[in-house]
């Protein structure tokens, strides 16, 4: 089984985003990089389906040269060998040009599964694995948290809304995007980085591809919320003040 | 009336035919024990060489062969009466060589000593004492093995000890007895066969037993690696710690055949002591089962047959089984180097662990939370930034920086340092030093952690570094060294110590509290609320020594100085250099704690247990551990508090500790 996986390489959680200076993107000369978690669920899953049913797993991701030490990480997690897409101007393209970067290079493999995340953590569109599916004439499936290869294709569960799950049958090859927690996530070792040197990293770039980065979507601009802070004060009884924030807590504030 | 001295007999000369038997039987003896020593020392040396080897400096090694060898030191001092025992049977070793030398020399008719000369009576009156004290010792610990019966040299009885300790016996008889018999006649000659045949069925049991520690253990000690878990760098690209017996290196393979069994590590070892399946001898032993077995090129796993994976990760590598070995063996290095067999291939799987290594590799600290709450908690304490220009950079840590009460114990030592008018500041950014991981095994992410920890610090130019943890001293003084030149490191009871006499002494002894939260003495007035008013308790003060800080750092003092502050101090049973784990140790905070007694709780009752009302911790992990412990205990139990929070107490203040 020929399973490739998206990869993103996105600022790491704990840094500190700063909105550059036309206000168009973020500041990018500090920032620390890390690999997408919910695209490290796609790679978990990725390897656990070929520990069972044995083949490939190939992960392609698109960015700056940075991105090759993410790429390097999944190969050192367990990935055969990998596709890079350079191009430097990732943040200039919308969710469509990435998707057609991608699903270019995906074309010349001829997988049997497509993974990726359910979504990035920076920007959280939640649309590239579907775009990725479409360009490819593909079946595709989100939200999944289990994979099981059937006689005829894929089952797949679904996470849905309040703690309900979906269950699906979709022909094979298709796309997945994948939610996080479904499975353990396995450690980087000091023998898969060794390994991961020998291992093969295609580089392509855009116009190798053939294709081009017009977006159809603009961002206009990135601002931050503006910050609001306002105190109730409850009165009354300690039971009374108790009742009166559980109430708040749940139907305004929606937390519980 | 002159006094004959008695003088050790010697038969004069014997027949060609008896010299022929003696040169004979002598051949068999030395071919019966080379026979089975032969394939030991093949197996050790044909082991992997220790790339790290050095054998200078010499000193160490030479002091060590001394004190620990020649004098018997650890030998005695750990298990002094049973120790003193085995010092005599050993020193009476050492005087008996000249002795058997001419004792053998004389049944070829080539006597060298002459026992009615000055020297030769002076020497076999000398040997004569050493076999006096031997016999007594041998018989004694005879008893204690045969009858007595300590539970740590095992459940069964090793009967190729009492042979052994019978045949001892009779050497130093049978030399005994030739003082009281004349030169000439059968006795004399019957007691030098007696002698040398005992002395020939002795030499080939050698190697088939650990009295083998007769031979190597001298040069086990001398070739040591010296300082405490010392552990060896990787070397190349395909080493990833002990995997299979082609990972064990000459030094892992003599330690290895050094052991003599006795017990010692496992009697101290945590794990152990609390229902855990970890046994440091049995780790040894299955290294030389699967030596003898296997051999050392062989590729089958080392945890499998003779070494199980579970045990290995119980340890919390505190050190007491390496520190108690009299013959040298260093136990944290080889478990260390068996984590990391199976950590560093993958092989290990543990839910907690990847939860651990995970945190670690997109993230800053071991306890998995956004950076951002260090810095909040930096702001709303006003702490310093680190600009360079001051004296020392405070290491917060990942439980300084983000652990509720290892907080509390920067927030105190903080006070004290602004006290003193010390120069200070933190870092804007920390990550982990990897300590956990370090013990664990995890040299990928280790390395990660310390190269980018060593740049930032050059780059900010931290000359000095104050530390609340002990775990993160050592990990900075030492295990970064591998990576880079870390700066100068020391822990907060070293600092603290160095300024006890300008530091106040607590007067009030009220403001010691029990109750539930033990350790908020703003919790003290609080009395209207749930809990009923307890009555002041003493102010007595028992400091546990942490492992890290004690038997690692060799620092017992200074901690004491400045509980000394604020009490007055007991100790613990088990104190100083026998100072029982809290458990946290070698990752295993991080780790679920399956089977047995929990090690916090089993310590903390023994602190309790002195009646003291105060626990001194100086480690913010023991104080983590005994946090839950002590609150299990329930009213009553004492107050835990870290050094620094007693050496605030003292200062003029506004109470708010």
């Amino acid at each position: 089984m020929k399973i490739i996986v998206a990869i993103k390489q996105v600022p790491e959680r704990d840094a500190q985003v700063r909105i550059d200076a036309a206000g168009k993107w973020i500041e990018e000369a500090d920032l620390h990089y890390a690999m997408n978690e919910p695209d490290a669920y796609a790679l978990e899953e990725a390897l656990q389906q070929k520990e069972k049913h044995g083949g490939e797993v190939v992960v392609i991701s698109a960015g700056p040269e940075r991105v090759g030490s993410t790429i390097r990480e999944a190969l050192a997690k367990g990935a055969d060998r990998a596709i890079q897409i350079v191009c430097d101007d990732l943040g200039k393209r919308d969710a469509l040009g990435v998707a057609r970067l991608l699903a270019a290079a995906i074309k010349t493999e001829s997988p049997d599964l497509v993974l990726t995340g359910l979504q990035s953590e920076d920007l959280g569109l939640g649309q590239t694995g579907v775009i990725v599916a479409e360009l490819l004439g593909l079946p595709h499936a989100t939200l999944i948290l289990q994979v099981e290869k059937t006689e005829t294709g894929l089952k797949v569960k679904r996470e849905l809304e309040e703690g309900w799950f979906q269950t699906i049958e979709l022909p094979a090859p298709a796309v997945l995007t994948i939610q996080s927690g479904g499975n353990k996530l396995r450690y980087a070792t000091l023998m898969g980085i060794k390994r991961a040197k020998t291992k093969e990293v295609r580089q392509l770039s855009a116009a190798e591809l053939g294709v081009d980065g017009a977006p159809v979507v603009t961002l206009d601009e990135i601002t931050l919320p503006k910050k609001q802070k306002s105190t109730q004060m409850l009165g009354g009884s300690a039971k009374e003040a108790a009742a009166a924030l559980v109430e708040k807590l749940k139907f305004e504030v929606r937390v519980l | 009336m002159i006094l004959t001295l008695p003088t050790l007999a010697e038969p004069q000369h014997f027949h060609v035919a008896e010299k022929l038997l003696f040169i004979v039987l002598a051949a068999a003896s030395g071919y019966g024990f080379w026979r089975r020593f032969g394939p030991i020392l093949n197996r050790i040396l044909s082991s992997k060489k220790d790339a790290d080897f050095r054998l200078f400096p010499i000193g160490r090694r030479l002091w060590d062969f001394f004190w620990q060898v020649m004098c018997q030191a650890k030998v005695i001092r750990q298990r002094p009466l049973p120790g003193l025992a085995h010092a005599f049977v050993f020193w009476a070793f050492c005087a008996f060589a000249l002795v058997t030398l001419n004792h053998c020399a004389a049944g070829l008719g080539l006597g060298f000593l002459d026992p009615t000369g000055w020297f030769g009576r002076f020497y076999t009156y000398l040997a004569g004492v050493f076999a006096l004290a031997c016999a007594a010792g041998i018989l004694g610990l005879f008893i204690r093995r045969f009858l007595v019966r300590p539970k740590w040299l095992g459940e069964t009885l090793s009967w190729e000890s009492g042979l052994i300790a019978l045949l001892i016996f009779a050497l130093m008889a049978t030399y005994l007895a030739a003082f009281l018999v004349p030169d000439t006649g059968v006795a004399v000659r019957e007691l030098w066969w007696a002698h040398t045949l005992v002395l020939l069925a002795f030499l080939p049991l050698i190697p088939h037993t650990k009295h083998l520690h007769l031979v190597l253990s001298p040069a086990t000690i001398f070739l040591s690696r010296g300082g405490f878990s010392r552990i060896p760098p990787l070397n190349g690209d395909e080493d990833f710690g002990l995997v299979a017996g082609t990972d064990l290196t000459q030094l892992v393979s003599l330690q290895a055949y050094s052991c003599v069994e006795c017990g010692r590590c496992t009697e101290h070892c945590p794990a152990n002591n609390t229902g855990k399946i970890l046994n440091p001898k049995e780790i040894i032993l299955g290294l030389r089962s699967y030596l003898n077995a296997l051999g050392p090129r062989s590729d089958e796993p080392l945890l499998g047959k003779y070494n199980s994976q579970e045990a290995v990760f119980e340890c919390t590598t505190c050190g007491a089984c390496e520190f108690q070995c009299p013959v040298g063996i260093e136990h944290l290095p080889i478990l260390v180097g068996l984590r990391r067999g199976a950590v560093n291939t993958g092989a290990w799987e543990d839910q907690h662990g990847a939860k651990l290594f995970l945190a670690l590799e997109r993230g800053s600290n071991a306890l998995g939370l956004p950076a951002q709450e260090r810095d909040k908690f930096i702001e709303k304490n006003a702490l310093p930034i680190f600009d360079g220009t001051q004296e020392y950079c405070l290491w917060l840590g990942c439980m300084g920086g983000y652990d509720p009460k290892g907080r509390e114990i920067i927030v105190s030592f903080v006070k004290v340092m602004n006290y003193l008018g010390t120069s200070y500041g933190v870092l804007r950014k920390e990550k982990c030093t990897g300590d956990p991981v370090r013990r664990l095994g995890n040299d990928l992410l280790f390395e990660q952690l310390a190269s980018a920890n060593l740049e930032a610090l050059a780059q900010n130019k931290v000359k000095k570094i104050v530390s609340i943890c002990p775990h993160c001293v050592r990990t900075i003084q030492e295990d970064w060294k591998t990576y880079g030149t870390p700066p100068e490191v020391e822990h907060h009871s070293e600092f603290l110590a160095r300024f006890a006499d300008k530091l106040p002494r607590a007067t009030n002894s009220a403001s010691f509290v029990t109750g539930h939260d033990f350790s908020r003495a703003e919790n003290a007035d609080k009395t209207a609320g749930a809990l009923a008013p307890v009555p002041p308790r003493n102010e007595k003060i028992v400091f546990h020594d942490p492992c890290y800080l004690g038997r690692y750092r060799n620092v017992y003092d200074e901690p004491r100085q400045v509980a000394a502050l604020a009490g007055e101090l007991v100790e613990a049973p088990r104190n100083r250099e026998r100072s029982f784990c809290c458990g946290a140790g070698g990752g295993l905070a991080f780790l679920g704690e399956e089977s047995g007694e929990r090690v916090s709780h089993v310590r903390a009752a023994e602190l309790a247990a002195t009646g003291a009302g105060v626990v001194a911790a100086a480690c913010p992990f023991c104080n983590t551990m005994f946090r839950d412990a002590l609150a299990a205990q329930g009213e009553g139990a004492p107050q835990l508090l870290d050094i620094a929070q007693l050496a605030a107490r003292g200062l003029p203040q506004e109470n708010d500790i």
